[in-house]
């Protein structure tokens, strides 16, 4: 949904590499471009930290089967709409991890479901602990989970963060919607890296017609309200594909939208390059076109490239948030962070069930993280720059 | 020693106190069930002539008008049979807006519900169970069933003061109705066994509908929001009597074709027949001539769509006072549902009943002292809020087509959903698991045991059935493999997003519980125009919707046997053309289908007594055969949870919920009035 | 310089035909046409329509013609200042959008006005303190409203404003000057619900405006007239805000032709979740109805908008800054 000038994509003054030079000055001019990259971003704290929470993310996405102790889609009446447990870390002066048992009534007079820990029943966390049946990276079929309970029916005992209104953990959803709304989110930005570096190449190193054929389209599309393109091309999907299918089609239209920044980042790159010395003194030693612009001019954006590819991928999340909330994302039963969302998307929920409003906090730390990993790799990305 | 003791009976008093608690728990839930569902009431239609009150008072600035010559005097207004109801609890007051929410242009029934009258020429009583004189003083039959007499009301006025008379009706048959551009499709309901009726005009204040054949259930179609009630259906063309004084200047054969074609390019329409359709719209055209208690004032295709007082009512209370007592009505746009019950939780809506979310109850109960309200719930008396239907003419794939047609697949899968699992969670508890067959008190439930038949949760027997019928085989994961070799058997149900009713998230669960017994579920949300577009082709397998309105089931069969093509979810979509053209076109029912068909034709034409036992009939194999499963039933969730502020007099404890009897028409807004 | 304009309006012309196209195209994309959603619209509310009536409303409103023709037959009322008829809501469609469009605008422009005021502080500060741990706190609140799922925000403020504040649910108005003819009570009444939407939009948009003020204030800051400035002896401030920071103001305020059609578009979700009265919720109801002139002409506006905006923008850019101007030759 972003369409940023290109203002935004330039680097915006790197940090000083004081600490490199304190080691020896030699050392500077004789590393290499991606060195010089590490050193500037790691001054960047903040993107350091952003890089760890990004790389905790993705060990999500991977043991999502893992992290879960319960079934997402296992649902009990019973177990409707419960809040979040309390978990004791301390039992006596051991550190034994345990909760309370619940029992669960519908209030009579306010119809609210009602639930009473009852501090008699006490049950035990369990780490690494038998639980449901997954199969572990698609393969590997697996049965153990980070926390579990004896009995292995996790799901009837422990409610991290409560359930929702068919009674079904929100935690396991949230480790399974992690996984899918971040995958998405890595689909989507490679396809437009692709149609972005092809098409801002082809506009910038060979100008003239194409250039402006190719301008023109960007232009068009980014003045069209992105709403409406993607109801239009939601609604085309046939509607008997799998949710899978569903899926794909899905990151394609969103996309389609995103590859525009990166196309105008390529083509300013490529326009700016063309006349560079080291570029026409390839052409003159007799490089083909191809091998200039592989060997020679795209090694030289490339860092460019990442840092605008991070940057993009909080809008596809954003942007699968609100697909979802139009109906036109991923529908139930996939769950995935926008499914979840436009779940918790109504009055009773924000009156009285607040904690299924929780999947917002991994969308926004999401989006800060990569926010901030992206500044930084862009900051750092021009290691000649001042 | 000791402390193993009290540990023990610290736990036997906690046990105790729990199913102490949740035995009280029990037990008070279904005393509160009751408190927010009250008794069934309603004002009643005055027929005794001794009743009706000679002298008329009217409301405080129509009396200011006539006092200015504006408005002749009330009486005259009237006429000299008035419709005379009898507030529920008190005779009202004068004055008041009622605010109320509305959702866009699409959302007239919202307002037909509310204000429109009703304007049919009979009309059901507050049970629902009796249709009763309306806007017609009386019905009379002759010949057999073969004529009806339709007494009006002597100088009854239209809105704009001229006579409401027989040629409104015979304006309507033959000028509107025999007219192909207008109505391209003859009502299915002016006609009996096939062959259309008439109207026409014996005097002044008598219309005669003639029929070739008995038409027994005349009176029953006149009551129930069909073809022939009233106006508003008016925007097809349809209603049963039309205001010929106003609508002879948009009709070419009074007007003239060349005079009408440059009213219609001024007016900026397509074509004659839109504007000619668009001027008879009850919620469209402010000019237009009612006979509703209000009329409309800035139309539906406004922000607001206000309706006013009508001078000219006919419906009056048994002290003579003109009815209605509110004098406005104000319904605001909301064009999300969330914003709309939001409005409703704070309490700046009078009354409202239309889109309130049942699973925003907490919320509303919360609220009812800060906003001022009272909530009430109104169960409809249909038996499925949520239904699955079976498309049994579906044959895209023989195998399933095979299985769909199989009773025992249809039984064993009705056996294998835990409906009490799907009431707590998404009825809160308000409704009542069970079958497709209507509440034990409406007339044509067959029997209090047709509840259960089928419907119960019985994992052991379903799984027994479908090991039986060729289903044993499973696969890894533990689902049945198709008898033709071909894989598993996976079927598919397709749900609308957005409703009353929550059908994707329970076509969600009843997936998770099909799992015991081996059926892969797959649900597919999809949008109303394309569940429309796929039903049509035939390409549905399994359709969930609701079957309000099936209470009254010979006016609205749709959810009991396929009777129209256009429906979201259909039993059989190529069993309508052969319904429809008696056997000429379409594909042949299975026989207890036919058989269910058959009677369903018949009981037009066969007196009262017979008809409620061909209604009985129907509901037997409708229950015995599950060609439609029924999930929840008899429950608040369409239409079902009324707010209404406590500032409000004559509001029934409960309503007869019902779209047949245009609900809250049925209590007779007219009455309400603000203490 | 005339040239340069005449130059980039022609494109805005043919960029502008161009979303026309796609927009009509986009609305026709979904299967079936206005009739079938109409027909799907009553079956699920109980009504019927039949076949043949189907078909004569699809005769009547022109649906049944092959898409060019339609498309054709709406650029000619398009040409005449008539937007065609809103099937939806039997109104033309001019009268439909009517007010609505522009409570978008103000909307939006309050919103950017909002964006302005947040992300302008933030960037000084973010570019003078660099890498400050206040730098990262003033980003961060800068970057939070990007983050947070406006929806669902707008939703908790509703029901917030509700809760604590017994406000007026949503809307523009309050429900007595909903319709009132516009008077000096109407306009304080719209300003008294203007901070919400304008909040939720405008927070959206301050990520990006922050970065670019921060980047443009860092470029000026190395530049050696401030150099000279400081050490001719000028105060910390006076150098900040004297000259680097209305020069970094330049491109900030081209940039509104960018800025205008995200909040335009964010808008669109915002307004539904608050019912506000503006295009958006008018918009999404008509692309499911597939109301085409309605949507057509919608879209197309906002394109329009956007358009005109981008334009704008260029021009301004190119006045203030000629080098642009050379580049473009």
């Amino acid at each position: 949904m972003a369409t940023t000038p290109d203002a935004v994509l330039e680097p915006a003054g790197a940090p000083p590499v004081p600490d490199a030079r304190s080691v020896t000055d030699a050392r500077i001019f004789v590393a290499s471009q991606w060195q010089l990259m590490w050193w500037r971003f790691r001054r960047h704290k903040v993107a350091v930290a952003s890089a760890v929470v990004v790389l905790g993310f993705y060990l999500v996405v991977v043991g999502a089967d893992f992290l879960a102790y319960a079934d997402p889609d296992a649902s009990e009446a019973q177990r409707s709409l419960m809040p979040p447990q309390r978990v004791y870390l301390l039992d006596g002066w051991r550190f034994a991890p345990y909760v309370h048992g619940v029992k669960g009534v519908r209030d009579p007079n306010t119809f609210k479901r009602v639930y009473r820990p009852d501090p008699s029943q006490k049950v035990p966390l369990r780490f690494f602990a038998q639980g449901f049946e997954y199969r572990f990276l698609g393969l590997i079929p697996a049965t153990r989970h980070l926390i579990g309970v004896d009995g292995g029916d996790a799901e009837k005992r422990i409610f991290l963060l409560g359930t929702d209104v068919q009674g079904r953990d929100l935690w396991s959803r949230l480790m399974y919607g992690t996984r899918i709304s971040l995958t998405i989110g890595l689909i989507g930005v490679s396809l437009s890296l692709v149609l972005g570096v092809v098409l801002g190449g082809l506009s910038g190193f060979y100008g003239g017609v194409i250039d402006t054929l190719i301008q023109r389209t960007i232009e068009i599309l980014r003045s069209i309200p992105t709403i409406p393109l993607w109801m239009g091309l939601a609604a085309a999907m046939p509607r008997d594909w799998t949710i899978l299918q569903v899926y794909f089609a899905i990151t394609l239209i969103i996309s389609l939208l995103g590859w525009t920044d990166l196309a105008r980042v390529v083509r300013g790159r490529f326009l700016a390059m063309r006349e560079e010395d080291f570029v026409v003194s390839a052409r003159l030693v007799g490089c083909t076109r191809t091998r200039t612009i592989f060997v020679h001019m795209v090694p030289s954006f490339m860092s460019h490239i990442i840092a605008a590819t991070t940057l993009a991928l909080p809008a596809m999340i954003i942007s699968e948030t609100a697909l979802s909330f139009l109906g036109l994302g991923l529908r139930p039963p996939a769950i995935s962070w926008g499914v979840l969302l436009q779940q918790a998307q109504n009055v009773q929920t924000v009156a009285i069930s607040p904690w299924l409003m929780l999947p917002a906090v991994p969308v926004i730390v999401a989006v800060m993280a990569f926010n901030f990993l992206g500044d930084g790799l862009r900051d750092a990305a021009d290691p000649y720059g001042r | 020693m000791t402390t193993r003791w009290s540990r023990l009976m610290a736990v036997l008093v906690a046990v105790g106190m729990l199913s102490g608690v949740i035995a009280v728990g029990a037990l008070a839930q279904s005393e509160s069930k009751t408190s927010l569902i009250g008794k069934l009431e309603g004002p009643e239609v005055v027929t005794d002539a001794g009743k009706i009150p000679k002298a008329f008072k009217e409301a405080p600035q129509l009396a200011e008008l006539v006092k200015a010559g504006k408005l002749p005097p009330v009486a005259e207004r009237i006429g000299q049979d008035p419709l005379v109801i009898k507030p529920l609890h008190s005779i009202g007051k004068y004055g008041g807006t009622w605010r109320s929410g509305f959702t866009g242009p699409a959302d007239f029934w919202n307002g037909f519900r509310c204000c429109s009258g009703p304007d049919h020429l009979m009309f059901w009583d507050y049970t629902g169970d009796k249709a009763m004189p309306n806007i017609a003083k009386g019905l009379e039959m002759q010949d057999g069933g073969r004529a009806w007499l339709v007494h009006l009301r002597r100088g009854m006025k239209w809105s704009d003061g001229k006579p409401f008379t027989a040629d409104d009706f015979v304006f309507w048959f033959e000028d509107i109705y025999r007219n192909k551009d207008l109505v391209p499709t003859p009502s299915a309901q002016l006609a009996i066994n096939g062959k259309q009726g008439s109207i026409e005009k014996v005097d002044t204040h008598t219309v005669r509908f003639k029929f070739p054949e008995p038409y027994f259930m005349l009176p029953d179609v006149l009551a129930g929001a069909t073809d022939l009630a009233g106006q508003g259906f008016a925007y097809r063309g349809m209603g049963g009597f039309a205001p010929a004084h106003y609508l002879k200047q948009f009709h070419p054969k009074y007007v003239g074709q060349a005079e009408l074609d440059k009213k219609v390019k001024d007016a900026k329409f397509d074509s004659w027949v839109r504007m000619f359709l668009a001027k008879n719209d009850w919620a469209l055209n402010p000019d237009l001539p009612v006979v509703s208690p209000w009329k409309t004032a800035t139309p539906i295709n406004t922000p607001t769509w206000t309706l006013e007082r009508n001078p000219y009512s006919v419906f009056v209370d048994t002290a003579g006072n003109q009815l209605p007592y509110i004098d406005k009505v104000v319904l605001t746009l909301a064009e999300n549902l969330e914003v709309l019950n939001l409005r409703a939780i704070a309490g700046e809506y009078d009354y409202q009943q239309r889109h309130i979310d049942l699973g925003k109850l907490p919320v509303l109960i919360e609220n009812q002292q800060k906003g001022g309200y009272k909530v009430h719930l109104d169960p409809g008396d249909y038996g499925g809020d949520m239904i699955i239907k079976f498309n049994l003419s579906y044959d895209a794939d023989p195998e399933i087509a095979k299985w769909f047609n199989t009773a025992d697949f249809r039984r064993a899968l009705s056996l294998g959903i835990d409906r009490d699992q799907i009431n707590e969670t998404f009825w809160l508890g308000t409704g009542t698991p069970g079958s497709v067959v209507p509440a034990d008190t409406n007339k044509y439930n067959p029997g209090p045991q047709y509840r259960k038949m089928w419907s119960t949760l019985d994992l052991k027997k379903a799984n027994e059935i479908l090991d039986k019928i060729g289903l044993a085989k499973k696969d890894a994961q533990g689902y049945r493999l198709r008898a033709d070799g071909k894989g598993r058997l996976r079927i598919e149900i397709m749900t609308l997003g957005g409703q009353f009713v929550q059908y994707t998230q329970i076509s969600e669960m009843i997936r998770e519980q099909w799992k015991k017994i081996g059926i892969d579920l797959q649900v597919q949300e999809v949008e109303r125009s394309l569940a429309l577009k796929r039903t049509a082709a035939n390409e549905q397998q399994l359709g969930a919707w609701n079957n309000d309105g099936s209470e009254h089931l010979f006016t609205f069969p749709l959810h009991v046997f396929p009777f129209e093509l256009a429906a979201v979810a259909t039993s059989g979509p190529l069993y309508v053309k052969w319904f429809h053209s008696a056997g000429a076109q379409g594909k042949e029912p299975e026989p207890r289908m036919k058989e269910l068909m058959e009677k369903w034709k018949k009981a037009f034409g066969v007196p009262e007594k017979e008809r409620i036992q061909l209604g009985k009939d129907i509901w037997k194999i409708a229950a015995e055969e599950v060609y439609i499963i029924g999930v929840v039933g008899v429950g608040p969730a369409a239409n079902g949870v009324r707010i209404v502020k406590t500032n409000m007099g004559n509001i029934p404890a409960r309503q007869y919920n019902s779209p047949d009897g245009k609900t809250p028409a049925i209590s007779r807004p007219a009455t309400f009035y603000y203490k | 310089m005339l040239a340069y304009i005449g130059r980039r309006a022609l494109l805005a012309l043919f960029t502008v035909w161009a979303i026309s196209v796609l927009s009509f195209a986009i609305i026709q994309l979904p299967p079936g046409d206005y009739v079938t959603s109409y027909i799907a619209q009553m079956a699920s509310s109980g009504s019927v329509v039949t076949e043949e009536e189907a078909q004569n409303l699809r005769i009547q409103y022109g649906l049944g013609q092959p898409i060019y023709v339609q498309y054709l037959k709406w650029m000619n009322l398009i040409v005449r200042g008539n937007f065609g008829m809103s099937m939806e809501w039997r109104r033309p469609v001019a009268e439909v959008i009517g007010e609505r469009l522009w409570l978008t605008v103000v909307v939006s422009v309050a919103a950017l006005i909002l964006t302005w005021v947040l992300a302008l502080p933030i960037g000084i500060y973010s570019a003078v303190r660099q890498y400050s741990p206040g730098d990262y706190a003033a980003t961060f609140v800068g970057f939070i409203g990007l983050a947070v799922p406006n929806f669902l925000l707008a939703l908790v403020l509703l029901y917030l404003g509700f809760v604590l504040f017994n406000a007026h649910i949503g809307g523009l108005f309050s429900p007595e000057l909903q319709d009132a003819p516009w008077s000096t009570a109407r306009v304080v009444d719209l300003l008294k619900h203007l901070p919400v939407p304008a909040l939720i939009l405008g927070l959206a948009g301050t990520a990006q405006q922050v970065r670019i003020m921060r980047a443009n204030l860092l470029d000026e800051l190395r530049k050696p007239y401030v150099v000279t400035a400081r050490s001719k002896g000028l105060s910390e401030l006076r150098v900040l805000l004297k000259y680097p920071v209305r020069l970094a103001l330049n491109p900030f305020a081209s940039t509104i032709g960018y800025t205008l059609p995200y909040i335009v578009s964010g808008s669109i979700i915002v307004s539904l979740v608050l019912g506000l009265p503006t295009v958006g919720p008018l918009l999404l109801k008509a692309l499911i109805a597939q109301d085409m002139f309605l949507a057509g002409t919608i879209v197309l506006l906002l394109g329009l908008m956007t358009v005109i905006g981008t334009l704008i923008s260029d021009i301004v850019l190119v006045w203030i800054d000629p080098r642009i101007r050379l580049e473009e030759t």
